[in-house]
């Protein structure tokens, strides 16, 4: 802008024309049938946050990746339609000039790291822009201020936590002058700790910067969003409005597969038995506040006992730990852990980053050979001695990644490789086949199949051999809701035939769904184990974890207007709909 | 550990990036050019793996040790390092004496026997004079090596070779991969463990095994490259063909002198040890 009368002229103009103006956009990918997004309009508007929904398939990081010109740029596909970013069309301008206007942050911090320093890594994108070095190091300190990284600016990316790395990508986007912001599944790499950092980092841009957010935690995103764009499971735009739209067509949006906060989730069950609760709430707090302003149905609902019926437990342990120490180098990781596990039980271990959860789980399962005679699986199995065939036999450990695990060429060999002693292994093969509906992929070549197969056959690999305990380290970690809830619900169906589960995990409303038995793990030491239900109603131990509550035993913890709802962290102990 | 802070507590032990520690003005060879010090050393270098007395090695590798004594700052590693070397060349220099062909030295005085079993001391000269050469070689190259960062290097590529800073940055970046790839290789290697993927011992074994970990190994450094040069093109990278540098590493007159003194002081080392053949 050179001279000062038409310049100020075109601000005027801007402050009411789109930042990004999005115009029947379909992407069909290389081979695929259909177009995902197809025939996508919507505009954002200066400094306004828009939240883009939508099941899995329906296209939205496709739709991400062509509003800085990655698609069809740097990622070949068939492009209709239009994306304008500040008046700029993004298939016809380069990447290098689209990304002084629209900064990305992907779901993977490490991903993003190219320097060795923060201050560096800042730097970067203006050294390629051949910004002159006094700039650069003015609009780098801007950036880093904003995210609070500025004191911490010579330091090795490396050294911070999942939070502030993605704070860190926030940083770096924002040097670059971008007047968008795209963020595509921000936060489903990070403890509850680094969502909640993310979070106020956006939370300190809020107005200034105009946002598109992709993500499936609903539940602390919705409280940082202005508006929701809703694309259905082929792609097409269904809704675009107030954010106000997650409560007033909730059911509509449950039914395309969207997720939806876990406090407005329990919202429309409390209004199916009897709870007069309108408008639906969006957040643990709103739910409580509506709650207090509500009385109890006429009709006397009260909680269901308890969500599944309570086995007797046996008495003696399935899977005993004693003096547990774990060293790696001269880090002592974990610190003389006694913890017993029951047959039957649904056992989370959670934790902060570093807690020790995932060495613990893996010494029980023998993955990490602990040291002998502090562990006993079953009744006489020590990890610490068994080989790994008398291990299988016992415990089956599912790995975070499942390529990691896979060692056959085959669909059929990854699962009779569990079965080699036995004569005939073909039935059960067969079987577990069927199970986990792979049948029909028996000769695939497991690298090749789906990510919810993947998944699933790692889930069988782990099994066949006759495990009845299953261990699984965070098997929903960067995983989209509907592939998370499939496997949940393999787990919920495993648990109910008796099988012993062990999971790792930072989504407390998981543990909350789906655990019986809670173990917390901080610095290395057990702090707490017990009941779900024991656990959560310890304020104390939860924030000395680094821990969140999750929404619902937010909302509902001693509430006095409905005593019924004292204590309830579950969706299906809520009361029933009244027939 | 798998979701948490990956490469995190390998990192800390390994840091490419590292800066160098601050340089006074007695430790001048922080402040040399990266190129000019491996200049300084590579005709030496060349020298060296021709050279077959004990003179000429052992002269370069004194050479070595001072301009480092002089010219580095000697922190407890660098000490550790340099008093680990000639012990290490000492232990070589038996090891490659067992090697050498008694016939070809059974004409020089015997230094001890041991049964039916005699060691000449031709052969104990011939074998320190190779163990002396790759002390010296090593030594030399520690002047370069423990004062010059990655990055710096990278930076003297780009700006005075002329390499294409795309080339030089990406191999920076590439040096991210490395503790990650560690990290991803231990957890394949305990799930393949875990599996019972063993498959038996010895070296056939072994080779079937490590097979075994290519694939997942590769499957994930593909993605992981993938979405690193996604994020790398959406900040603009390779935009133009030149781009910022704010850590000029400048080739001054006092590199051309270091230059010219090492070559100098090279140069008198060969004549003096001329013709560089055990006596």
């Amino acid at each position: 802008m050179s001279s000062a009368d038409p310049a100020g002229a075109a601000a005027s103009a801007a402050a009411s024309a789109p930042v990004l103006r999005v115009r029947a956009l379909s992407v069909t990918h290389e081979g695929a049938d259909a177009a995902t997004p197809s025939a996508v309009t919507f505009d954002v508007a200066p400094g306004e946050v828009v939240l883009l929904l939508g099941p899995s398939g329906s296209g939205k990081s496709t739709l991400a990746l062509t509003l800085n010109g990655l698609i069809p740029h740097a990622i070949v596909a068939d492009v209709e339609g239009t994306v304008q970013v500040t008046g700029l069309t993004a298939s016809d301008t380069p990447v290098a000039t689209l990304s002084t206007h629209v900064g990305m942050v992907f779901q993977d911090p490490d991903a993003q790291l190219v320097t060795g320093t923060i201050l560096d890594e800042v730097a970067f994108g203006l050294e390629n822009l051949r910004v002159p070095a006094d700039e650069i190091m003015r609009r780098a300190e801007t950036a880093l201020r904003r995210v609070g990284l500025w004191e911490r600016r010579a330091e090795n990316p490396d050294r911070l936590s999942g939070g502030g790395r993605q704070r860190l990508a926030i940083a770096c986007a924002l040097a670059m002058g971008s007047s968008l912001l795209v963020l595509d599944e921000p936060t489903a790499n990070l403890d509850p700790t680094g969502i909640e950092d993310v979070y106020a980092a956006l939370a300190d841009i809020r107005g200034e910067q105009a946002v598109v957010l992709i993500e499936h935690n609903l539940d602390v995103a919705v409280g940082h969003v202005d508006r929701v764009v809703v694309l259905d499971g082929a792609g097409r735009l269904v809704m675009d409005g107030p954010v106000d739209l997650l409560r007033d067509r909730a059911v509509e949006l449950l039914e395309l597969g969207v997720w939806l906060p876990t406090a407005t989730l329990a919202a429309l069950r409390l209004r199916a038995a009897g709870y007069p609760l309108a408008p639906l709430p969006l957040t643990a707090a709103e739910l409580r506040a509506s709650l207090d302003a509500t009385p109890a149905p006429t009709v006397a609902a009260r909680a269901t006992a308890a969500g599944e019926v309570r086995r007797p437990t046996p008495a003696d342990p399935l899977i005993r730990v004693r003096g547990l120490t774990v060293r790696r180098g001269r880090k002592t990781i974990l610190h003389d852990i006694a913890l017993d596990v029951r047959r039957g039980d649904f056992l989370a271990v959670v934790g902060a980053n570093g807690a020790g959860k995932t060495t613990l789980v893996q010494a029980i399962a023998g993955v990490v050979p602990p040291p002998r005679g502090r562990i006993r699986v079953g009744p006489g199995l020590d990890p610490g001695r068994a080989s790994a065939d008398e291990l299988a036999r016992h415990i089956g450990f599912v790995f975070q990644n499942p390529e990691h695990q896979f060692i056959a060429h085959t669909v059929y060999d990854e699962l009779a490789h569990g079965l080699r002693d036995v004569p005939d292994a073909r039935p059960r093969v067969e079987e577990m086949l069927a199970r986990f509906g792979l049948t029909g992929k028996e000769d695939v070549h497991p690298f090749l199949l789906s990510g919810g197969q993947k998944r699933r056959l790692s889930v069988g690999t782990a099994l066949i051999a006759g495990a009845r305990i299953l261990a699984l380290d965070e098997p929903t970690f960067g995983q989209d809701r509907e592939r998370a809830d499939e496997l949940l619900g393999i787990l919920d169906d495993l648990h109910r035939a008796g099988a012993t589960v062990i999971v790792v995990t930072h989504d407390m409303q998981l543990v909350a769904e789906h655990a019986t038995h809670m173990a917390v793990l901080a610095e290395g030491r057990l702090i707490a184990h017990g009941t779900t239900d024991d656990v959560f109603a310890d304020r104390a131990v939860i924030d000395a974890a680094g821990l969140r509550l999750p929404p619902l035993a937010e909302a509902f913890a001693g509430i006095r207007s409905h005593p019924e709802l004292d204590g309830v962290v579950r969706l299906h102990d809520l009361p029933e709909a009244t027939a | 550990m798998s979701t948490e802070t990956p490469a995190t507590p390998q990192a800390a032990a390994f840091d490419p990036y590292a800066p160098a520690p601050p340089a006074t003005r007695r430790h001048f060879l922080y402040r040399l050019n990266p190129l000019a010090k491996l200049a300084a050393i590579v005709p030496a270098i060349v020298v060296l793996v021709f050279v077959r007395d004990l003179a000429t090695p052992l002269a370069f590798g004194a050479l070595a040790y001072l301009v480092l004594l002089i010219g580095a700052r000697i922190g407890v590693r660098t000490a550790l390092l340099l008093a680990a070397l000639p012990a290490g060349v000492a232990v070589l220099g038996v090891g490659f004496s067992l090697w050498v062909d008694a016939g070809g030295v059974d004409d020089t005085a015997v230094v001890w026997r041991i049964g039916g079993w005699t060691m000449y001391s031709g052969a104990l000269a011939i074998g320190y004079a190779t163990a002396l050469r790759l002390g010296a070689i090593f030594a030399l190259s520690l002047v370069p090596g423990l004062t010059t960062t990655g990055p710096d290097l990278v930076r003297s590529l780009v700006q005075q070779l002329r390499v294409p800073y795309r080339i030089g940055y990406t191999a920076m970046a590439a040096f991210r991969f490395v503790p990650r790839f560690r990290y991803e290789l231990e957890v394949i290697r305990s799930a393949h463990r875990v599996r019972g993927a063993h498959g038996g011992r010895g070296p056939f074994a072994a080779v079937a095994r490590w097979m075994g970990y290519v694939v997942p190994l590769l499957a994930g450094a593909i993605r992981h490259a993938e979405r690193v040069a996604l994020a790398m093109e959406a900040r603009a990278f390779g935009a133009y063909p030149t781009r910022t540098e704010r850590y000029p590493v400048p080739f001054r007159a006092r590199d051309v002198v270091f230059i010219v003194v090492l070559w100098l002081v090279s140069a008198g080392v060969l004549v003096w040890g001329y013709p560089w053949q055990l006596g």
